[in-house]
């Protein structure tokens, strides 16, 4: 036992000595905290946690070479199970207001640990801790300007590490000013554009990323309220039971819904509709199954075949939201912070309470070959598919709510389609060309069926419109269909691989079953890839720039930058200090140039000469001439290097640098 | 660390752990090169800078002219400390971190610094009192890195001697009957002969060439040469060249240093050998005398001394009758029987006697 026990000890750390060092780990922690402060809008814990650590430093540099004392220890580790206590309190039950408990633990476990900051290892430790902070931090950072607290970290790291070795070596901190400015410039500069330029490699996603602990709030009747706002709430808070009406539609706004970090661009899908009777959607089957807050796999259909991979996305809700889980579909695995989640016969997952402003879910989600040629080799509709799926063909094969007229129209244009496929796509591409998309629509008038008030009439509409219309046409040529609402992609950064959902995004698609592959989504809105699959977006950010290119104008960069906040100085000053240091170098150098250099071989001769003079353990007095010296001394190289010394100052005829280098040799 | 960091930044769904893990690999790989660069154009000198004279040095007793011909930067005898400037040139522009460890006798010493200007960087290291003869420094290695320690870079440099421990000495005249071995002898003083004796400063009355003008016009006054009478004192010191034991030969080396500063001081000149030994040179130099007794008795072998109207003094631990032959005196370090008629005295290993 003692063998594995020694082998398992870590080898001894020794003390930090280094109080740069300290101040390093101290400000990358006050980074993160600052990030936390910024990004999770979480303040009296952070602000505690800066406050005990600074005073943790303090006395853990001035106590770092006594002896831990037992008591302390005690009090310490007493400390840390209390912040563990908090962090299972406020995730579980709220009671400190559930703000990013586990960043709070981290900043608890910073500051209570800096009162023990002894060893080298600790402050290890202490930085990695801030990392995990800065990660949490990261999760809910959506702008640019976090890469500048990201840099300021990655500072303080190097800042430790360089004060830590050179503390190692017992020797001062400083180091050549230029070619350590180079490197740090350069790393700084290359991991900029490496992280710009190279696509970042997609993992295949373990499991959903778990941010916030679950609360345990459970359901307490029937499914939440439905999506809003293309979603009407009808007298039943059940989302089974609610409506899309296509007689009305409500404005949208700008504001944001939630902000999404993602792996692939993708339409995020909450209700599904099955039923279309007099101009309203609804959905006719109310079965559920209540599942537990993280769903595996197992739990899930299986994975579409030939799929490209699976990716994650990580949902941050900005303002109260219908207790839906928007995300692409089909999924693979998901996880969200609440008691338990209910997935209803559509795939749809719902929570038992609303989603509040910050809160986040995480969903891996399949990414389907869904290529025109995958989908135009489907097999055909047949009696033996429709016996298996989808199981309520009956309705979603119900030509019965389209009109005669949009039946012909239906039939007229997928005339000369053979294929499941390219009738849909026929129906998408007529309806993409020969409609106008609009959300200045008066109200549907009365008595008139809003389809064919669309498709005859005004022929402009909205997403509803154009999806229902699609729906029903695809129904009355016998192909399943359904209506999908959720929300589109929204504002996608490719760099980043995020996007911004604002309201403007409630959109509507339309579902279709194509045997062997399932439920895709194809969207007749005009100005959209008609086959709305997920797909992944070019990581490359040459394409990912270049999407970003048509969207900036003069008033940009200074949009940009008035989007940093308080952070916006940085950037000037950086471009000053820039500015200063390379005209700094510019004069330095010219006045550098100006003076009198001395010629090749002078220097490395005088050096030659001293050393000389060092080796024949007698210097040359300063009355006394070279050659005086050169007869005292009675040296063959002497009288070489003396002859070359008098040519030199008294004739200017300094020797070859290779000559200089052979008397060098011969004195070794 | 930087390999599973940027494992997990670069599979991870937030996308700034992906820029975390590219500064941080971008920062090994700059740190590489930095390491590469920092490698060149870098050089070690280890010198003696200064000495810390200890109690009873022939240091404080020694006057200052005879210091001022002594090695730079000064003499080290057993029982000074002196200290070690390890000194790092960088040929190429300034570098830095670079650091230094090697040995200094059996001493492990170390020193680094984080910059190395382009002028150099040195630092004196505090060494204690060593032992007599000659301090080698071994094994020793520049190291260099980048500034963070990730990459680093090692040079050995050759072994060589740094310093010489001379014996400690001490007059020992008033030791001897002066009466018995003195009266015989000539008194050295300045005289008409030949060989140069010195130099002193102008009296009314001494002849205008004998002005020593380039001596006259450093000290600010006219000097004069002096030129040495005949007979002066001849002393010949033969030692042991076997002792017994390194204490012994550091006595002996003590008592032959003595001998010689007495002869020495009183115009003499002094030739130090053992048989088998290499004799030293340069008879009325001190300092020559002492670095021959430095290295006793591991000095080059071969020559024997220009026999001549010499008193020879024999310091001994063994009983060699042909050591003895033909000395004036002797000394006996140690309790070895002799058989001889010749005077001598009988120390112990204990300094001063």
């Amino acid at each position: 036992m003692a063998p594995v026990t020694r082998w398992l000890r870590l080898p001894a750390s020794p003390v930090e000595h280094s109080v740069e060092g300290r101040g390093f780990v101290f400000s990358g922690f006050v980074v993160a905290v600052l990030a936390i402060v910024l990004y999770g809008q979480d303040y009296v814990v952070p602000v505690l946690g800066v406050v005990a650590a600074a005073i943790g430093h303090v006395i853990s540099y001035r106590e770092r070479s006594r002896r831990r004392g037992f008591w302390r220890q005690v009090v310490l580790a007493a400390l840390v199970f209390g912040a563990l206590f908090y962090v299972i309190a406020d995730s579980s039950l709220a009671l400190f207001g559930g703000v990013l408990p586990q960043a709070n633990f981290a900043i608890l476990l910073v500051a209570i640990t800096s009162f023990d900051l002894k060893t080298r290892r600790n402050c290890y430790s202490s930085m990695w801790i801030s990392l995990a902070i800065l990660y949490l931090a990261a999760v809910y950072a959506w702008d640019y300007a976090f890469a500048v607290l990201a840099g300021l970290w990655v500072l303080c790291l190097v800042g430790f590490w360089i004060a830590s070795h050179h503390k190692r070596l017992n020797a001062e901190l400083k180091g050549p000013a230029r070619p350590v400015a180079l490197m740090l410039g350069a790393a700084l500069l290359g991991g900029l554009l490496s992280f710009v330029l190279i696509p970042q490699p997609s993992g295949v996603p373990i499991s959903p990323l778990v941010v916030s602990l679950p609360n345990f709030t459970a359901f307490k009747g029937g499914l939440e309220s439905p999506a809003l706002p293309l979603v009407q709430l009808t007298g039943d808070p059940s989302g089974a039971t609610s409506s899309i009406d296509l007689h009305f539609r409500g404005r949208l706004g700008d504001a944001p819904v939630m902000y999404v970090r993602t792996g692939a661009p993708a339409y995020w899908r909450g209700l599904v509709f099955d039923e279309y009777r007099n101009g309203a959607w609804t959905a006719t089957n109310h079965g559920y199954r209540e599942m537990q807050p993280y769903v595996p796999p197992r739990f899930l259909p299986p994975a579409p075949p030939g799929n490209l991979g699976t990716f994650v996305q990580t949902f941050r809700v900005l303002r109260p939201l219908p207790g839906v889980i928007n995300a692409a579909y089909p999924i693979q695995s998901l996880y969200a912070p609440v008691a338990a989640l209910r997935e209803d016969a559509y795939g749809t997952f719902h929570t038992p309470q609303p989603l509040r402003p910050g809160q986040t879910y995480s969903v891996v989600s399949f990414l389907p070959n869904l290529t025109p040629a995958v989908l135009r080799a489907a097999e055909p509709m047949d009696q033996e598919h429709l016996d298996a799926y989808p199981d309520n063909y009956s309705i979603y094969g119900d030509p019965s709510s389209v009109s005669a007229r949009a039946s012909n129209l239906a039939d007229e244009v997928t005339q000369s389609a053979s294929t499941e496929y390219d009738k849909v796509m026929a129906l998408t591409t007529y309806l993409q060309r020969n409609y106008r998309y609009t959300l200045d629509l008066p109200p549907v008038p009365a008595g008139k069926d809003p389809v064919d008030w669309f498709l005859f009439d005004v022929k402009t509409g909205y997403c509803e419109q154009f999806a229902t219309a699609e729906t029903l046409m695809l129904r009355s040529l016998g192909i399943p269909a359904r209506l999908a609402t959720g929300y589109a992609t929204g504002d996608y950064d490719p760099i980043l691989n995020q996007a911004v959902v604002r309201e403007h995004d409630a959109h509507a698609w339309v579902e279709v079953w194509f045997p062997g592959h399932g439920w895709v989504p194809v969207d007749p809105t005009p100005g959209v890839s008609p086959l709305a699959a997920t797909k992944f977006p070019s990581h490359w950010a040459g394409g990912g720039i270049a999407r970003l290119i048509p969207h900036l104008s003069i008033g940009a960069p200074a949009a940009a930058l008035g989007s940093l906040g308080v952070l916006a100085v940085v950037p000037p000053a950086v471009a000053v200090a820039l500015i200063a240091v390379l005209a700094y170098a510019w004069l330095r150098r010219r006045v550098w140039t100006a003076r009198p250099r001395p010629q090749p071989g002078e220097s490395e001769l005088l050096r030659l000469y001293e050393r000389l003079q060092r080796r024949l353990t007698r210097r040359r007095a300063p009355p006394e001439t070279p050659r005086e010296y050169q007869e005292a001394m009675q040296s063959a190289l002497l009288a070489e290097v003396t002859q070359a010394v008098n040519e030199g100052a008294y004739a200017g005829r300094w020797p070859d640098p290779r000559r200089v280098r052979d008397l060098a040799e011969r004195i070794s | 660390m930087c390999l599973v960091l940027f494992w997990y930044g670069a599979t991870s769904e937030v996308p700034w752990l992906f820029l975390l893990a590219w500064w941080v690999l971008a920062l090994v790989a700059a740190a590489a090169g930095y390491a590469a660069w920092n490698r060149s154009g870098l050089s070690l000198q280890l010198a003696v800078r200064n000495t810390v004279i200890g109690a009873g040095s022939p240091a404080e007793q020694l006057p200052e002219q005879v210091l001022q011909r002594g090695p730079i930067p000064a003499p080290v005898f057993e029982g000074d400390g002196f200290g070690l400037e390890i000194a790092i040139q960088a040929s190429r522009g300034a570098r830095g971190p670079v650091w230094a460890l090697g040995l200094v006798g059996d001493r492990s010493i170390s020193a680094g610094t984080g910059l190395v200007p382009k002028g150099g960087w040195s630092r004196v290291e505090a060494l204690p009192a060593l032992r007599r003869g000659p301090v080698a420094a071994r094994g020793w290695r520049i190291h260099t890195s980048d500034p963070l320690g990730f990459f680093r870079g090692v040079r050995p440099t050759p072994d060589s001697e740094i310093a010489l421990i001379l014996p400690r000495f001490a007059s020992l005249a008033g030791r001897r009957e002066a009466s018995e071995l003195e009266a015989s002898l000539p008194v050295p003083r300045a005289g008409s002969g030949n060989e140069l004796f010195g130099i002193r400063e102008y009296r009314p009355g001494d002849s205008l060439r004998r002005i020593h003008w380039r001596s006259s016009a450093r000290h600010g006054e006219l000097v004069v040469r002096e030129y040495e009478p005949p007979g002066v004192q001849s002393l010949a010191i033969c030692l042991d060249p076997q002792p017994p034991t390194p204490e012994v030969a550091d006595q002996i080396a003590r008592i032959a240093a003595s001998e010689a500063w007495d002869c020495i001081q009183e115009g003499g000149q002094v030739v130090v050998w053992a048989p088998g030994l290499e004799p030293s040179q340069s008879p009325r130099d001190l300092w020559s005398q002492l670095e021959w007794l430095a290295r006793y008795p591991n000095n080059p072998s071969g020559g024997v001394p220009r026999s001549g109207r010499q008193e020879v003094v024999v310091i001994t631990a063994s009983a060699d009758d042909d050591l003895l032959a033909n000395a004036s005196r002797a000394w006996v370090v140690g309790d070895v029987e002799i058989d001889t008629d010749i005077p001598f005295e009988r120390v112990g290993l204990q300094w001063p006697l």
